[in-house]
Formats: structure tokens, sequence, C-alpha cells
């Protein structure tokens, strides 16, 4: 399980990095050599005074120029020019070649960052969402060849974040960028980065222990590694945070089945097959239902919960196949062959299987951290157009396009 | 329990000689007997005893006269097609003095028949020279031993029996592009290669039922099963291959999977553990055409770790070898269409032995299939055993 006490650490890092951003006048001259961010937004610049090679300053400030116009069009509303230009800007500079390259585009844009951050703190949620933005069309287009710029959008999206709740240090803080992490680990895991996924989720759920998106997430990622104590631990924040969460119940009660906790799997699968639950559930949780009384030796239990599961889910064929085979184990074949006879006549159901859902990241999950998103950042859109001295002019939504 | 029904009217021969009482004539059909299939070109061998000149004996099949011998030995030859129905062979002999003689012989399709309960053991054997497939071998050949006892040959027979058989096709999103239309190519050589007595099933999944026909004879359905389908979603072997082997239960002669897939499970409810189990209580063989260049490579899901995904890999395997199929390896796409008539090629020469169990107890217990060949450099490969139920 990956430790609290890690990620305690790794946050407290993070803070730390805050504070330089915060005020580089004082502490520039203390600054570690190695940047507790992995490189972002917290090494600083932003007072001048830290030296560069002289005949870089001209790319820098090419750059720095480049990268104001992009936060002035997403201040406008304008989210697909402004994220295209971000990434024509960004792989122009980076090359996977040259890692090292991402350092001058680092500067260039955490530069504007602290002059805008420094006049008004809020504008560091829409830049953390066209950053964002940009990791998701990066991810969109498969990034073939621009590894270190992927990362580079991505570490940019996580520190904003960071520095975010940081600095503000207000509950509401909390909860944006709780969400903003959320929505990056789930694009980290439907890309199959499930560690980088797990930090994400991690992270969010310290920001926020209610964050239900973020300890799904963390559990699924923890179910798919076999890690199931810890997947246990985070459902059962998340049924604390919801205890009418559904889905956690259900993942809650596989994980606790695989750890031989019988009785209290029984209970929440009993519990999911009578109540109100979304058909993919309860068609999972009958399942799974079945399966534990079969293995349990208990024939005729299994037989009757699949029997009244056929009564909801009639065309369903995976019941007709698995009470099948529940009746060949009694001994019932003629039973079992004449579910065979029935099972052809179904017009099988056009929706997608319960069981590839349960395996599969849906963006539903963290359709509401995004919404979420999408709203904090249009209303900021005004202040970071301010900090530029841009007229705003947004009418679009920003940060979860498409 | 799995039990084997077989017809009455394929083990009883009936023996209606009338007429021959009066006459001083009598007549006995010595081939064919009924305890065998009748397809294709056959011929009618009829013993004869008279007192007097015999001048034609006339074959008549379900009523219809298909020819006459006006002299010995007497035989007809017919076509009797390929159509797995009831036939009633009858020969009718005229003496001189106009007294007849007359003799049936009523066969008729495989049929379940809940009557009659006989726990005949079939194995399809295939024998193999290095590469090659050995065809001329004879009943006395073989030597079959169950849990290491020596059997008596009940039946035997070569390759010409009907097929029943399920084309069991992987649609799920990894067979996107080529690989769908080449697996449309191949099914559909396979169903073409079906002979009219064969009959088949075709079924599409992902990771869940797409599509599935029943048992039908006629080409022109499965074809048209094969049509245009997404490939699309997850994939979940081990429900629908128990769907398959399930659906075989109740026929008899040689059932056959053919399964296409990569063979990675991951959402199936049903574990391989009771697809291994089901095969065991059956008598299908499943043929495996495997994809994805014959690597199998180990993933995990949300509903099983690595290790466990592997062991559901192991024992899909061990399935396959047990029913006495087995795997044929495709490492590019273009092979496919070649492995299904190979495989169909297979079956059409496999032999065909029957024997009723010296030791049948009932019990749930594993009982140890070995076929010896008694020629030396031969390989007979067939199932492994069966659970005694």
């Amino acid at each position: 399980m990956i430790s609290m006490m890690i990620w305690k650490a790794r946050a407290r890092a993070a803070i730390a990095g805050a504070l330089l951003c915060a005020a580089p006048l004082a502490v520039s001259a203390q600054a570690p050599s190695e940047d507790p961010f992995g490189g972002a937004v917290t090494a600083t610049d932003v007072s001048g005074q830290v030296k560069r090679p002289a005949g870089r300053r001209a790319d820098v400030d090419a750059i720095q120029s480049r990268y104001r116009k992009i936060l002035a069009a997403w201040a406008e509303g304008q989210t697909a020019r402004a994220a295209v230009d971000l990434m024509a800007l960004e792989t122009s500079v980076v090359t996977d070649e040259d890692p090292t390259t991402r350092k001058q585009l680092l500067k260039a844009e955490q530069a504007v960052i602290h002059e805008v951050g420094a006049a008004n703190l809020e504008t560091l949620v829409p830049i953390a969402m066209l950053h964002h933005e940009t990791y998701r069309r990066y991810l969109a287009e498969g990034a073939r060849g621009h590894a270190v710029v992927l990362g580079h959008a991505r570490a940019m999206t996580r520190d904003l974040a960071i520095l975010y709740r940081e600095q503000s240090g207000s509950e509401g803080a909390a909860l944006v960028s709780s969400r903003i992490l959320t929505s990056l680990g789930g694009m980290l895991q439907q890309a199959a980065q499930q560690l980088p996924a797990a930090d994400m989720f991690q992270l969010a759920a310290e920001m926020d222990p209610r964050n239900t998106a973020a300890l799904l997430g963390l559990a699924t990622v923890f179910e798919k590694n076999a890690r199931y104590e810890a997947a246990v631990d985070a459902l059962r924040h998340l049924i604390a945070a919801d205890p009418e969460h559904a889905e956690g119940k259900l993942r809650l009660a596989v994980n606790l089945h695989r750890l031989g906790q019988i009785q209290e799997a029984t209970t929440l699968l009993q519990g999911l097959t009578t109540a109100p639950a979304d058909d993919w559930v309860a068609a999972l949780a009958a399942q799974e239902l079945a399966g534990l009384q079969r293995e349990k030796g208990n024939l005729d239990g299994a037989r009757k919960v699949l029997e009244a599961a056929l009564e909801r889910f009639p065309n369903d064929p995976r019941f007709y196949v698995q009470l099948a085979a529940v009746l060949d184990r009694a001994g019932q074949t003629r039973s079992a062959q004449d579910l065979m006879e029935k099972v052809l006549t179904v017009q099988p159901a056009p929706e997608t299987a319960a069981r590839f859902l349960y395996n599969t990241i849906r963006d539903e999950t963290f359709q509401a951290a995004r919404r979420f998103l999408d709203e904090n950042a249009q209303s900021r859109l005004s202040v970071l157009a301010q900090a530029l001295d841009t007229p705003n002019k947004a009418s679009v939504a920003v940060g979860v396009a498409g | 329990m799995k039990r084997l029904r077989v017809s009455l009217g394929l083990l009883a021969l009936s023996l209606l000689a009338t007429g021959a009482a009066r006459a001083a004539v009598s007549a006995q059909i010595v081939s064919p007997t009924a305890d065998m299939p009748i397809f294709g070109k056959t011929e009618v061998k009829v013993a004869v005893s008279a007192t007097e000149a015999v001048t034609r004996v006339e074959v008549f099949v379900n009523g219809k006269l298909v020819g006459t011998a006006t002299q010995a030995p007497w035989t007809v030859t017919f076509e009797a097609g390929d159509q797995n129905v009831k036939r009633e062979i009858k020969a009718v002999v005229h003496a001189a003095s106009g007294a007849t003689a007359t003799h049936s012989v009523v066969t008729a399709p495989v049929q379940i028949d809940d009557q009659l309960d006989l726990r005949l053991q079939q194995l399809f054997v295939t024998v193999t020279r290095g590469q090659a497939r050995t065809l001329d071998l004879g009943e006395n050949d073989f030597r079959v031993y169950d849990n290491g006892k020596a059997q008596q040959l009940i039946t035997f027979g070569r390759g010409e029996l009907p097929l029943t058989a399920v084309l069991l096709l992987d649609t799920s999103e990894s067979m996107q592009g080529e690989r769908i239309q080449a697996a449309r190519r191949g099914a559909t050589t396979f169903l073409n290669g079906l002979k009219d007595v064969d009959e088949a099933s075709v079924v599409l999944f992902s990771d869940r039922l797409l599509r599935a026909t029943p048992f039908v004879f006629d080409k022109k359905v499965l074809l048209r099963a094969l049509g245009e389908t997404e490939a699309t979603g997850g994939t979940a072997v081990n429900d629908f291959l128990y769907m398959s082997l399930k659906m075989l239960e109740p026929r008899v002669g040689r059932r056959v999977v053919i399964l296409l897939s990569d063979g990675s499970d991951v959402h199936s409810v049903v574990p391989m553990s009771e697809v291994l189990w089901k095969a065991r209580t059956g008598q299908a063989m499943i043929y495996w055409i495997q994809l994805d260049e014959s690597k199998h490579r180990s993933y995990v899901s949300s509903w099983r770790s690595v290790e466990e995904n592997d062991v559901e890999y192991k024992t899909l395997v061990k399935a396959v070898e047990e029913s006495g199929g087995r795997i044929e390896k495709i490492s590019a796409i273009g092979e496919l269409e070649g492995a299904f008539q190979a495989i169909l090629q297979e079956l059409r020469e496999q032999y065909v032995l029957g024997y009723y169990p010296s030791e049948m107890k009932k019990d749930g217990r594993w009982h140890e299939v070995k076929v010896d060949v008694q020629r030396s450099g031969v390989r007979a490969r067939t199932r492994d055993g069966y659970l005694d139920f």
C-alpha cells in the first residue's frame, strides 16, 4: 500500500516549494538545487535574479511573450486556439533528444505565472486548466516523439493545482485543486499510467477527503494492481463520504470477497441486488453474489440469486450461462440445457456489458469533477484577463473540452 | 451426470421377413447393417436362398425403387445422398414361379432417446506419422485402454461421420480491421466445407454475446450470421466456451468447438475451471485457433491478477488438449483461412472408436484413456479421458 506517510511528506515538500514562489525575493538565495516539484513552477526567476547564459535571454523573452499571448487568448475564451498555440510553442522549444530544453520553457512560463499569480492568486486556476487541456490534447494525439513535453504539461497542471491550494489555504481552493488532480488522475488512468494516476488521486483525496471520484479512482488502481487491502481502505473512505455510493459498495464487496471477508461482502451484495442501483451495478452484484454462494457450495442459493436476476435482466445471456453452470453442478443438466435453448432466442442487449464497465475507466467517474472545474475556471477568466491587462471576452467553457 | 443417449434405431436391426414362409425362397440384406449411418454411394448386398430360379432382386429405399439385380451376386448400388434421415431399405426377391420374399433394414438418423442409456465412449483419434496423417488403419490396429484396462471396440469408423460444430468467434476490439475480415473468410471456408449432413452454429462474442444461431444444416443461415459485425468490447472466452460446450451436450456423434481468439479472457463470470469440468464431462473436442502471434502475454484486469489470469490461460490450454482437440497457432493473419481448412480436413480424417467402458461407477472420477496403434512410427491423439458421471 502506498503509505499515507509518504504522501504527507510529499505534500509537505509541495508546500515548501509553493512558499518559495510566494516570496521569491526572500528565499531565492536559499532555493534548493533540486526542485521539490520535479522542476515545474517552483524554481523561481520572477525576481530576475537568476542568472542565465547571455545568449539565451532573447529566447526566453520570446517564449514569455508567446505564452502571455496564449494566456490572453485563453482568458478570452478561445479554448482551442490557446491550447493549440501552447502545444505549438512547447513542442517548438522542447525536444525528446535534449530534455534540458524543458528548463528553458519552464523558466519562461514560470516568469509569466509568477507575474500574474502575484497580481491575483485566482489566476492560477484558469492557467492550470489551460495546461490540463493541453495535456488532454497531447494524450488524444498520441504525443509521439514528445514524451518530455507531455510530462511537462502534466507537471505544470499538477504543480499549479498544489500551488493554488497551498497559497490560498482556503477550503474552496482545496476543493478546486483536488478536482484538478482528480481529473488529471483520470486521464492518466485512461492512458494506462496506473501509478502516476494513483499519485494524483491520493493527493486529491488528501486535499478533499470527501472527493469520491478520487477515492474511487484510487481504489480501482489498487484493485488492478492486486493490492486489495489498499483498495478496501480507499473504498471504506469512499463509503464513509457517500454511504449510498453503489459502485463503491460493489467494489468494496468484490475486494472483501477476495480477502476472504465473505460475510460483509455477502451483506453488501445482497443490499445492491435489492436496492435501486444502476443496472450494471445491480447485474454485477447478482453475478458476484451467485459466484460467492457457488463457492460456498450453496448451489441452491446461487440458483435463487440468478433466477431473480433473470427476471430483471431477461436479455442478458451471461445470466443464462452462469445459471446453467450452477444447475449443471447441481445435476440438473436438463434444466441447464433448457437455458441454452432459451439463450439462443434472446435478443442480446446492445448496451455495454456490466463486467466490461467494471474493468473500464469511465468518463462518468470524473464528469462531476470536470464540470466543477469548468465552472470555477470560467468564473476566473476575467481575473486572468485583468492580470494580463487583457479585455475579458470569455464565452466558452474551458478546461475540459471534449 | 453425463450419459450418451443413443437411438434405438441405430442399434437395432429390424428383421422383417415377410412372405418367405409360403415360398421356398428367402432373402436377407447383408449390407448395409443398421448400426451405421448411410450416406453417399451405398451398396446393398442381398443373400438369396431359393429352391427354384430367381429372376430378379429389387431394392427399394423408403418405398422407391432404386435398382434391380437380375443375377448373382445380388447387389444393387444407389446414391443415398447426404441427408441424416431415417431410411427403410427393402429387398424383394422374385422367383420364377411368382413367389416373393422380402427383407427390410431400417436405419435412423442420430437422435436423442431417453429410454436407452448407453454410456458408449466415443474417441475421435487423429493418427499421424510425422506431419502426415495415417489413413489406412483398420479396427485391429487400435488398442484402447480405459484406466489401464484394455477395452473391446464396439464401433469403428473413419472420417465421414456427421459433424456438429460450434464456430465460436471472438469479435472483441482486438479483432478490429484485417483480423475480423480474415476471421470471416476463414469461417466461411470452414462452413462451405461442411457437408449437408453436418450441422453447425455460429456464435460471435466479445465481452458479451453478439450473435448466435441454433444448430442448422443450412449454410446460408450460418454464412449470414458471419455478416458485418463491429469488433468491439472486451473478451469473455470462458462464458461462451462453456455455452458452446453446453449447446453441444445433447448432440451425439462428432462434436467440436472451433474457437478463434487470442484467449485472453478478461470479462467472464464463469471460471475456466468450470469450462474444463464441462469439457471433461462431455465428449466435444475443442480446437483453438490462437491469434496474437502465438504468444501468451500476462496481463492484469480489475477481475483477476496476473497470476490468476495465467492460471486461466493454462486451464484453457489444458481443456483443449484433454478434449482431443489442439491449438492451431497463427503467427500471421494470412494463415487463418488455412487453419480453418486444416482443422476441417483433420476432422474428416479422424478414426472413430466406440467402446463401453468395462468399469463405470458414476462416481465422478477421472478415467484416463489411452489409444495405442499397432504400427511403428505413428502417433495417435485423442481425448485424455473423461469424468465418470
